[in-house]
């Protein structure tokens, strides 16, 4: 939490402000008694109406002081907690974007969302809470104390009493039930567990006949839940009544005492009562203190989720400016590459070497987990190789500017994924200055034309957040023609053809034949009709390459190769497949 | 939080909402109403507090300066009487609702989670998870705490605000005036101002909606963000609603705290003009100084109820619209009763027979339609065909999660319908594609479909299911946690597990849904093995994605637009040549 204040720094004077308000009210609503006792002992008791008057009229202007400046300190508090969440919000958020994948895989997505937002809420309700109370509650103790002394220092043993009754009940309260609470949090998660577990495999609990075992299961951990939560609420319940125990009997005391005073000095008469008003200032202020402790460590955990993020370090670093000329020609080459994740001691990608030119495709193929996806993510440098060197048009990638280095290169990841906007404006989501000719033509070529003109508006045509509104074939072929649209050197496809049906796998790798003779292309895919007709593909095992080399070249010699084809082909289409290589040969 | 999908629920839903709540809430009425009566007497108790003490001090005025302590201290007792007595039926009527709340809580999820149970599946798949997880936990809680919350707040203000009114009418009728006028004002003023943070607040919560859907685009989108250097750009869009947030959650946070300051300044008024006018009656000798002290604490007491009752509206608002969706969900209608007395069938031999069978989603829309095929006792079913063409609807009629529209199944000869569901479930064991796991040990999983299941059973399924070794890896074997989400066994894995699971079961027929993709080529081989020891001799339905499966297959039925368009073995249909030739060829060869 305190690692978090230093985004209240900009704020500074506004905090000053706020401090000299909360103090000025603070000073005011604590005359009040004060000028009170003044009236009961020199206007009431005399018999002076005057003096009544003048301490009535300096009362009622203190409650203009006190109430503008409560204003003004409730104006700041809102201000600088919405402010600083704002700013906290913005770093969090700048951050995230920073993330590079291996980052990313720390966190879940769901769990980087609630950072950025629930977890800001609790931090600026908190802050909003601290700012208003945490200054005013200990102002009002501290005063209201001075204030007490001033009025009856006889008296003054009383506050020590209301104090340690109010702090002692308070504290073993805490100390019974504080413990309970964790418990409580760990039943009301096991009770979301099960309810969603249901939920989400209602199918299988169906299947199985087993709704009363579940129902059961359910009932027992709900029973465990709420024999707590009587625990926790019959020791919780006893705060109330106890603090109106002490209230009241701090009340009876400054009585009695007063009384007793009288003999001594009738002005205890007055006194008595601003006196006992300045015990229930201490001791309301002392409970709110106590509030805030049991809120803190809520907001601490919340704190501390979004220091996590703030505090990762970048780990991959561009240069300002682009070190050395690369080459025109473009080629991306792979020099004795390894990959493996921060910490972890099995390599993801081992070794792999090879040169992808211009004009070429390089088709990577491989079981789940073969590394294939991870290696072309080396090429943005969206992950970073642990050893080995990644060229590209002859240029190490880490001698590339950020901007130069991603303008050369068009993704299409797996999943389309688009933004809320327009057709057009997904498209020229990498181009933001591409003319509608271009974005047309973009389209064309990703097979996209037809179905885009289908749709109310066209071009212009709104796609919903996360795209839903169309069909993941449609999203793909968006998410192709975005990164058509870029005009890139390298295009990266990472098994961007699957959710595509042959027909149009096949036109769309047609129209783009003639826009790539100048880039290099490379495919991840998974069909064996993708990479056939690549000028080379790499066949991935485990993270190892066990083959290099055209269709006939691999079908001849890689078993992984051989093997892939096979599970793809029918019997007689893998003779066929087998005569045709023989009879090359 | 959770989705709200009526917020602005209609009077008739809220009425609705109130009658249910009425209901559920019955078996607690006694215990309400004694906690109520208790509230009611704390309240009555601890008004005459302040009036004694007063007194206390008018005996010390006029006996003067021979204090008279004989009556003081018989006062101060009546005093820690009262404050203790107070105090005490407090904590009884704090306790009793306590446990009011705790209960009813439990009951209504039990109700949530056994109407989960009984509802029909076609109402989860138009329904979110997140939505009824929602109306489990954060409605509920909502409900009951304000609930309980309401009762003693509402009966404790109501006393007290009565009993303090007459308190003071009873010291002063003049000073009492004061308090009535200013009173009433500050709570109007306050009451228009909170009207203003709400409006503030909504604009914030839509603001914040927005803000949030923005988050959520980029964050999902991150790798597209970053492949085409685009962060620049989306933060500019991000601080633009970051700013308007800032800036309506500023107004929404300064209105709402507003409210303190007036009221402050309205309390200190009218404390002020007591002191004032008080005074003045003591000096002309109309009341004596002590009603004064007692007059300035009764005051005190008076503001807080008047604002709590003032609060209470929207505390109901957020009350009904909880229970509204609770009960919305709880009175959802549930699958049809068994017939009674139901048909059984003994043995089962397995020969499954579709009778013109018809589906419909939504009523017009055909999910299915004349679906007619008999499948003989052992056979494997093979149902293909593309995205959205019925197969799925297919198992689910057979495993009755939904009714057919209209024609009917049967299972050697007998109509399911007129089973009892049970029956029918018990009859086909199921291997999804999802591959749902609840939380709780391996054994546990496995025991899922057979309960009385030994040990040695479920080893003997689980080696045949070629996960016993990947079980007896695990750091407790058979007894390690897994759940649904857990990351020490992979996708394929889990896979293998609810294999096993059926075979645990043993029933006589199969449904199985192939997965596809998120596994590797060796866990692949063994999830096909097991598949294949699972189906041997028994009726299966696979939905097929696999070239072993469908060219295995004794019948492979190909579906299209709900209906079964072509039909036969392997062979037979690329004679055929048809539309399983072109989606097999699609699918799985080269052009």
């Amino acid at each position: 939490m305190l690692k978090l204040l230093r985004f209240l720094k900009p704020y500074w004077w506004q905090v000053l402000l706020l401090l000299i308000s909360t103090v000025a009210q603070v000073y005011a609503t604590l005359q009040l008694p004060a000028l009170m006792a003044d009236i009961i002992n020199n206007g009431i008791v005399p018999g002076n109406m005057d003096s009544v008057w003048r301490d009535g009229l300096l009362m009622l202007a203190l409650v203009a002081v006190s109430a503008a400046a409560a204003f003004c300190s409730s104006y700041f508090s809102a201000k600088i907690g919405a402010y600083f969440s704002r700013d906290l919000r913005a770093a969090v958020f700048a951050k995230v974007l920073a993330f590079n994948m291996t980052d990313l895989k720390n966190y879940s997505t769901a769990s980087l969302i609630t950072r950025t937002t629930n977890d800001i809420s609790q931090i600026q309700m908190i802050i909003t809470m601290i700012l208003s109370m945490m200054v005013r509650a200990p102002l009002f103790c501290i005063l209201g104390l001075v204030m007490a002394i001033q009025t009856a220092p006889e008296m003054s043993w009383i506050i020590v009493v209301g104090i340690v009754a109010v702090v002692v009940s308070a504290a073993i309260i805490l100390a019974i039930v504080g413990p309970k609470f964790k418990i409580f949090q760990g039943l009301i998660d096991k009770v979301t567990l099960i309810t969603r577990e249901n939920l989400t495999g209602i199918k299988v609990v169906r299947a199985f006949n087993n709704e009363r075992l579940e129902v059961k299961k359910f009932d027992k951990t709900n029973k465990d839940l709420t024999k707590l939560l009587i625990f926790i609420d019959r020791i919780l319940e006893l705060q109330n009544p106890l603090i109106n125990i002490i209230f009241n009997g701090t009340s009876l005391l400054c009585s009695w005492v007063g009384i007793s005073l009288l003999n001594q000095d009738f002005n205890y008469l007055g006194n008595m009562t601003a006196f006992s008003e300045y015990v229930t200032f201490v001791m309301i202020s002392f409970l709110m203190l106590s509030v805030m402790f049991v809120m803190l460590p809520r907001a601490n955990v919340s704190a501390h989720r979004i220091n996590d993020v703030l505090m990762t370090k970048e780990k991959i670093h561009f240069p300002d400016k682009t070190k050395g000329v690369p080459d025109k020609r473009s080629s991306v080459e792979f020099k004795k590459v390894d990959f493996c994740y921060p910490g972890a001691s099995e390599k993801v990608l081992d070794d792999i070497s090879f040169k992808a030119e211009a004009g070429q495709t390089t088709a990577f193929i491989g079981s789940t987990g073969s590394g294939k996806s991870t290696l072309i993510n080396l090429v943005p440098r969206f992950y970073e190789a642990t050893s080995g060197e990644i060229l590209i048009d002859g240029l190490n990638i880490r001698d590339f500017s950020k901007d130069d280095l991603i303008n050369r290169i068009g993704l299409v990841p797996q999943r389309g994924i688009l933004f809320a906007g327009t057709v057009a404006s997904n498209i020229k989501f990498g181009a933001p200055s591409a003319t509608a000719e271009q974005i047309k033509k973009a389209a064309d070529i990703a097979q996209a034309t037809k179905f885009i003109e289908k749709l109310p508006g066209g071009f212009s045509a709104h796609i919903a957040q996360g795209g839903t509104n169309v069909s993941g074939g449609q999203k793909q072929r968006l998410s192709i023609a975005r990164a058509i649209c870029k005009n890139p050197d390298i295009f990266i496809f990472d098994d961007a053809f699957s959710a595509l049906d042959m027909k149009t796998d096949a036109n769309l790798r047609k129209a783009l034949a003639p826009i790539v003779t100048d880039a290099v292309v490379l495919i991840v895919a998974q069909r064996v009709s993708t990479v056939k007709d690549a000028d080379q593909i790499i066949v991935l095992d485990q993270g190892k390459m066990v083959g290099k080399g055209t269709h006939q070249e691999l079908l001849k010699c890689c078993n992984v190769y051989q093997s892939i084809v096979k599970s793809q082909l029918s019997d007689r289409e893998w003779e066929k497949e087998m005569k045709g290589i023989k009879n090359g040969a | 939080m959770g989705p709200n999908t009526n917020t602005a629920g209609s009077a008739k839903n809220k009425k609705f909402a109130w009658k249910e709540f009425k209901r559920s809430i019955k078996p607690y009425t006694f215990l309400i109403v004694i906690s109520i009566i208790l509230a009611v007497g704390s309240a009555l108790l601890a008004l005459f507090i302040p009036k004694i003490l007063g007194d206390m001090t008018n005996v010390a005025v006029v006996s003067y300066p021979n204090i008279d302590w004989g009556t003081i201290s018989g006062k101060a007792i009546l005093v820690i009487v009262l404050f203790v007595g107070a105090a005490i039926l407090s904590y009884a009527q704090a306790f009793i609702l306590a446990v009011v709340a705790a209960n009813y809580t439990r009951d209504l999820r039990n109700e949530v989670i056994e109407k989960i149970e009984r509802l029909p599946i076609s109402y989860f798949d138009k329904h979110k998870y997140g939505d009824t997880l929602s109306r489990m936990t954060n409605d509920i809680d909502v409900l009951t705490t304000s609930m309980s919350q309401e009762i003693a707040d509402v009966s404790l203000s109501l006393t007290t605000l009565i009993g303090v009114m007459v308190m003071m009418l009873l010291i002063s009728w003049q000073l009492s005036l004061i308090s009535f006028v200013v009173v009433p004002i500050s709570v109007v003023v306050v009451g228009r101002i909170t009207s203003f943070a709400q409006k503030y607040f909504r604009e914030q919560q839509a603001t914040l909606g927005v803000l949030n859907s923005k988050i959520e685009e980029d964050y999902a989108g991150h790798l597209i963000i970053k492949s085409n250097s685009y962060e620049a750009e989306a933060t500019r869009d991000f601080d633009k609603t970051n700013q308007k947030l800032a800036k309506v959650a500023t107004k929404a946070q300064v209105f709402s705290a507003l409210s303190f300051p007036v009221t402050h300044i309205f309390t200190n008024l009218g404390y002020v003009a007591i002191c004032i006018l008080g005074g003045m009656f003591v000096i002309e000798g109309k009341i004596p100084i002590g009603n004064i002290q007692a007059f300035i604490q009764y005051v005190s007491r008076f503001n807080r109820p008047i604002t709590e009752i003032a609060s209470t509206t929207a505390t109901i608002q957020a009350l009904l619209a909880a229970s509204e969706r609770i009960f919305e969900f709880l009175s959802e209608p549930e699958e049809e009763p068994d017939l009674e007395p139901a048909l059984t069938l003994p043995k089962v031999k397995g020969e499954v027979e579709f009778h013109d069978v018809c589906f419909e989603y939504l009523p017009g829309v055909p999910v299915t339609r004349d679906f007619s095929v008999l499948v003989k006792p052992g056979m494997k079913v093979a149902i293909v065909g593309p995205t959205g063409a019925g197969k799925t609807t297919v198992i689910n009629l057979l495993m009755r999660f939904y009714e057919p529209t209209s024609g009917y199944i049967t299972v050697d000869g007998v109509p399911i319908k007129e089973m009892k569901r049970s029956d029918v479930r018990a009859m086909f064991g199921m291997v999804l594609q999802d591959t749902w796991l609840f939380s709780g040990t391996v054994e546990e999983n496995l025991r899922y479909g057979r309960k009385d299941a030994t040990l040695d059973e479920i080893k003997k399924a689980a080696k045949a299911s070629n996960v016993e070794h990947i079980i007896e890896a695990l750091p407790n074997g058979y007894k390690s946690e897994i759940s649904e989400d857990s990351d020490n066994i992979s996708a394929g894995e889990k896979q293998l597990i609810t294999i096993a699971r059926a075979m645990v079961a043993n029933p006589p027929m199969m449904i199985l849904d192939e997965a596809t993709s998120n596994v590797d080529t060796r866990t692949e081989q063994l999830i096909q093995d097991s598949l294949e020891k699972l189906t041997n001799g028994r009726t299966s339905f696979v939905i097929a994605h696999r070239l072993s499966t469908i060219r295995n297959s004794d019948l492979i039925l190909v579906m299209r637009d709900g209906k079964i368009v072509e039909s036969g073995n392997h062979a037979e249909l690329l004679k055929l040549n048809g539309f399983y030739a072109e989606l097999y060829n699609s699918q799985f060869a080269e052009n």
